[in-house]
């Protein structure tokens, strides 16, 4: 837990900096405690435990900002750090942009941690037995009768249990072999508290419990398949990572028999897991850093329809309950409920203190915190949107490349499945898609209703028209 | 020349500690322990808008515990080196002793064949030097970027710089330490030209002191991030399909490191992952091609004097005339395989333990003449000089790198620019399909971090080679 200690110590760094002749400063101490268990074929391979604290610093002097962080947090090392810092800073050029935030943005209710109830108590009675067990317990050669390495399975139906859609028919003929089987359990609990000169203090604490698997197989002609899934959540109640391993097994034996498809162009629909890649380039362009660098292809957008008409993106930090919700950014400034893109239209830049005394525009942001695409169009699961959309390629992971984003010209390479009448019918495999980022949202047919809450991005299964695949 | 007991002052530990740490750790029945103190100060200083109007500095201080059981790891840290801090760290540590229900290959036969090296030096000390030292640096990147085109509209330029005091000890009594400094200059630069935006960047990074920095590096480097921006202007994305590459020598290494470099890290191979797990001793490649991890390239980004477990840094033959010869590996997977480490046990920080990394991946000139030669065999084709990031599927060995900038080949002769395309395949295959090699190696001195699990310094090079096909991503 965060000990009034470690808060004081925090609130006595603005102080020292103060001393050293800084004129406004703030200091943010972050700290984490973690638990490991790691299993490797169905044995603990790995037991890790660990505790970060740090302090973060931002230091102003005579119009002058520099920003420094150490691990080493007795008050004479701290008191010499902080002292360097404000020598530091004083180097540098000035820039009157630079100041701490209005105090009136920032928040003011973020004063338990926990107000959006994403601590749970329930993390301090997990033992060193119970972490071991939540990783032997969920991993599939743990499980008699059901895969032994080195043996191969003509029917993956043994195992297919968790078929997200029940659209897991090339599975059935396939003969593979297990070669490996990597699990991760993990729970932590973090703690972030902002204090500044101008009296913000802000404290957010939030816990995890995680559990990843990541399966090898290999099929009849010695060809490896790998798969992975994962489960999350802030609260232990919540934490359910029985079907991990059959959905990360599922996707390695999917994806045998890959083939290629002729380039041209195909419907896109892109699972809910992985289509936040094509929603971190809107956030980015929509950044006011680079829109002042002139490093953004959505300059000059704000109020305007750019997207199709009847999009909604939203940012929804303060949703009580949800893992990665946060009441307030790195400044201390307090996050809201609210549309970045409504019905289409551009709501707002990401616009921290610097940028807004730089380019003159009212502060909003630093940046998304828990954004959502909004449901568009009637298909609410893969499933649903697959069918709506009849033929295309089903993609399920971005294995590599990139977004300009001063153009937002894309090439990235996909993983996924050919589908026709709404089934999918075969893998494909070295197939990229190339295009524009706004050319692609313009085309947006579907958003589904099915993006999973453990996710920091709500995206949901997405569809695009006539976007160019090669291979 | 700092001396062992400078870093035992350093961390405010004494030999017997030391010893005592240890015991702590083997007491539930481990096989091996090992420490890895660290101290670690980076700074910074960032051009923006013409004016250095930012920077700081940040430490990273701690010891990490590892304790094996065979190959079972348990591993804590402590981010203080007093006593009782790291004896509860032992103690966390050494529970995998008691957690492993099967007894592997002992990590200790594990030998150390190759004495530690001197990769680098540090004539003037960073954490010596005040900022004020480097603004002009900045400056006079700026101004020389500027210089040289006309249609430069932002300038972003970064220095930073990182100095790590390691000290490592282990249960076999042995005690090994090292500096390691890296400096790293980067320029980001937007153009705009009739309305129309490019973004370049380029950089460079070198295991070294502040006798880096100079005006001959300020210079390449402003003529590296400028150079090619009339083509950057009018390229244009090419039929993606199937056909053939000719990758420049340089930073086309990240093919050697994505396609091959990450299935030969043995990890990968102990755990049966990797496409190459069965291919020790076999053909991968035409005869001729070697396909070196080097640690001991003097002041390479990669390059280091002894690895995360205190193992030498070495050169390491991966491929040896086509044949695969060595994984690269940590203590635990040469003690499974039988072999020596590699000194490739590498970690982030004290906050990891070590696991396989590469350090400086390159493949030796070959003989089939020049870059210009290997162009005018190619009738229909693409040539590469350019990249970013990359990305391999172990198992399957799909591999994918983003292409920033180059040309098509027709008929032998370099025609319109492309850029913003991916180039993917198949790790073995294109390893196979390498039809011919030149005779210019050169190493990429920019920026490389791989990522695997954990951050790692690393860098590539290549001599200019033909793959006589592989996937293009375009319209």
């Amino acid at each position: 837990m965060l000990e009034k200690e470690e808060l004081m110590l925090t609130r006595e760094c603005l102080q020292m900096a103060l001393e050293a002749g800084a004129s406004k400063a703030r200091a943010s101490l972050s700290k984490n405690e973690m638990s490991i268990v790691a299993t490797l074929d169905g044995e603990v391979d790995k037991v890790s435990g660990c505790l970060d604290r740090s302090i973060s610093l931002n230091i102003f002097v005579d119009g002058r900002y520099g920003t420094f962080s150490t691990n080493k947090l007795d008050r004479e090392s701290l008191r010499a750090f902080i002292s360097k810092a404000v020598g530091t800073t004083r180097m540098l050029a000035e820039d009157a942009a630079r100041d701490l935030p209005d105090p009136d943005r920032t928040a003011k209710d973020a004063v338990s941690g926990d107000e959006l109830g994403i601590c749970d108590p329930a993390w301090n009675s997990v033992t060193p037995e119970q972490r071991i067990a939540f990783a032997l317990d969920n991993s599939v050669q743990r499980r008699q009768g059901r895969v032994a390495p080195a043996k191969f399975f003509e029917r993956a139906s043994c195992v297919a249990v968790a078929s997200r859609d029940n659209n897991s028919l090339p599975t059935c003929a396939k003969k593979w072999k297990l070669i490996s089987e990597e699990g991760e359990y993990s729970d932590s609990i973090y703690y972030n508290y902002v204090v500044d000169t101008q009296g913000t203090e802000a404290l957010h604490s939030e816990t995890s419990f995680e559990f990843f698997t990541e399966l090898t197989i290999e099929d009849s002609r010695g060809r490896k398949y790998s798969g992975g899934w994962w489960e999350a959540s802030p609260t232990l109640a919540g934490f359910h990572p029985e079907k991990v391993a059959d959905a990360a097994l599922e996707e390695a034996v999917m994806q045998i028999g890959p083939r290629r498809c002729r380039s041209g162009k195909y419907r896109a629909v892109i699972d809910s897991e992985v289509s936040q890649k094509v929603l971190n380039p809107i956030l980015s362009a929509l950044n006011a850093f680079n829109i002042q660098q002139k490093n953004s292809f959505l300059t000059d957008t704000l109020g305007k329809q750019i997207f199709p008409a009847g999009l909604d993106i939203m940012d929804i930090p303060r949703t009580p309950g949800e893992a990665c919700g946060k009441m307030f950014d790195s400044e201390g400034v307090a996050t809201s409920n609210h549309y970045i893109v409504k019905d289409g239209v551009v709501q707002e830049y990401f616009v921290n203190t610097y940028m807004s005394n730089k380019l003159g525009i009212a502060p909003t942001i630093e940046d998304a915190t828990r954004p959502v695409v909004c449901k568009y169009g009637n298909a609410v699961s893969r499933q649903d949107v697959m069918e709506a959309c009849g033929d295309g390629i089903l993609i399920t992971d971005f294995c590599g490349g990139n977004s300009n984003p001063a153009t937002g010209d894309f090439s990235y390479a996909i993983q996924g499945y050919r589908f026709k009448d709404g089934k999918i019918v075969h893998p494909v495999r070295e197939m990229l898609i190339t295009g524009n980022i706004l050319s692609l949202w313009s085309k947006l047919l579907y958003a589904g209703d099915d993006a999973r809450r453990c996710r920091s991005k709500l995206t949901p299964t997405l569809a695009f028209d006539e976007v160019d695949f090669s291979g | 020349m700092k001396t062992k007991n400078d870093y035992l002052n350093l961390f405010g530990v004494s030999s017997a500690q030391l010893r005592a740490l240890v015991a702590e750790g083997m007491k539930s029945g481990g096989d091996w322990c090992d420490l890895f103190f660290e101290d670690t100060s980076y700074g910074e200083l960032v051009l923006r808008d013409g004016k250095v109007s930012s920077g700081g500095s940040h430490i990273d201080y701690g010891c990490g515990v590892r304790v094996l059981k065979g190959e079972k790891t348990g591993y804590a840290y402590a981010e203080s080196t007093e006593l009782p801090a790291l004896m509860t760290a032992a103690r966390k540590a050494s529970v995998i002793a008691a957690a492993s229900a099967r007894a592997d290959k002992s990590t200790r036969p594990a030998v150390q064949p190759v004495p530690a090296g001197n990769y680098y030096r540090m004539n003037e000390d960073w954490r010596l030097s005040e900022a004020a030292r480097f603004v002009p640096v900045l400056q006079k990147l700026e101004a020389a970027i500027r210089a040289k085109d006309g249609s430069v509209h932002k300038v972003i330029a970064a220095l930073s710089w990182q100095v790590s005091d390691i000290l490592m000890y282990n249960s076999l009594d042995e005690t090994t330490t090292d500096t390691r400094p890296v400096g790293s200059i980067t320029a980001t630069v937007i153009f705009v030209r009739g309305g129309r935006t490019e973004m370049n960047n380029a950089s460079r990074s070198f295991r070294s002191g502040v006798e880096m920095i100079g005006d001959s590096l300020v210079e390449e480097l402003a003529e590296a991030v400028t150079r090619g921006m009339d083509e950057r202007f009018e390229a244009r994305r090419p039929k993606g399909g199937k056909m053939p590459v000719v990758m420049a020598a340089g930073a086309s290494g990240i093919l050697l490191h994505e396609a091959m470099g990450h299935a030969f890290e043995a990890d990968f191979n102990r755990k049966g992952q990797s496409i190459f797990s069965d291919k020790m001793g076999c053909r991968v490649a035409a005869p001729g091609i070697n396909i070196i991890d080097d640690a001991t390239i003097p002041g390479n980004r990669g390059s280091i004097n002894v690895d995360d477990e205190g193992v030498a840094g070495q050169k390491t033959y991966m491929v040896e005339d086509g044949i695969l010869r060595s994984y690269l590996h940590d203590r635990i997977s040469a003690a499974y395989y039988g072999v020596s480490p590699t000194g490739n046990g590498r970690r982030e920080s004290f906050r990891y333990n070590p696991i396989p990394r590469m350090r400086c991946t390159y493949m030796e000139s070959g003989k089939q003449g020049s870059c210009e030669d290997l162009i005018a065999g190619v009738r229909k084709g693409i040539f590469v000089d350019q990249f970013s990031n990359g990305e391999v599927k172990i198992g399957e060995g799909d591999f994918t790198f983003y292409v920033k900038s180059g040309r098509l080949i027709e008929n032998g002769r370099l025609t319109m620019p492309v850029k913003d395309i991916n180039i993917v395949g198949n790790g073995p295959k294109a390893l196979a399909d390498i039809v011919a090699v030149a005779s210019d190696l050169k190493i990429d001195n920019s920026t490389w971090t791989c990522g695997k699990e954990q951050s790692a310094l690393v860098s590539c090079g290549i001599p200019s080679v033909l793959v006589k096909s592989l996937t293009v991503g375009g319209e």
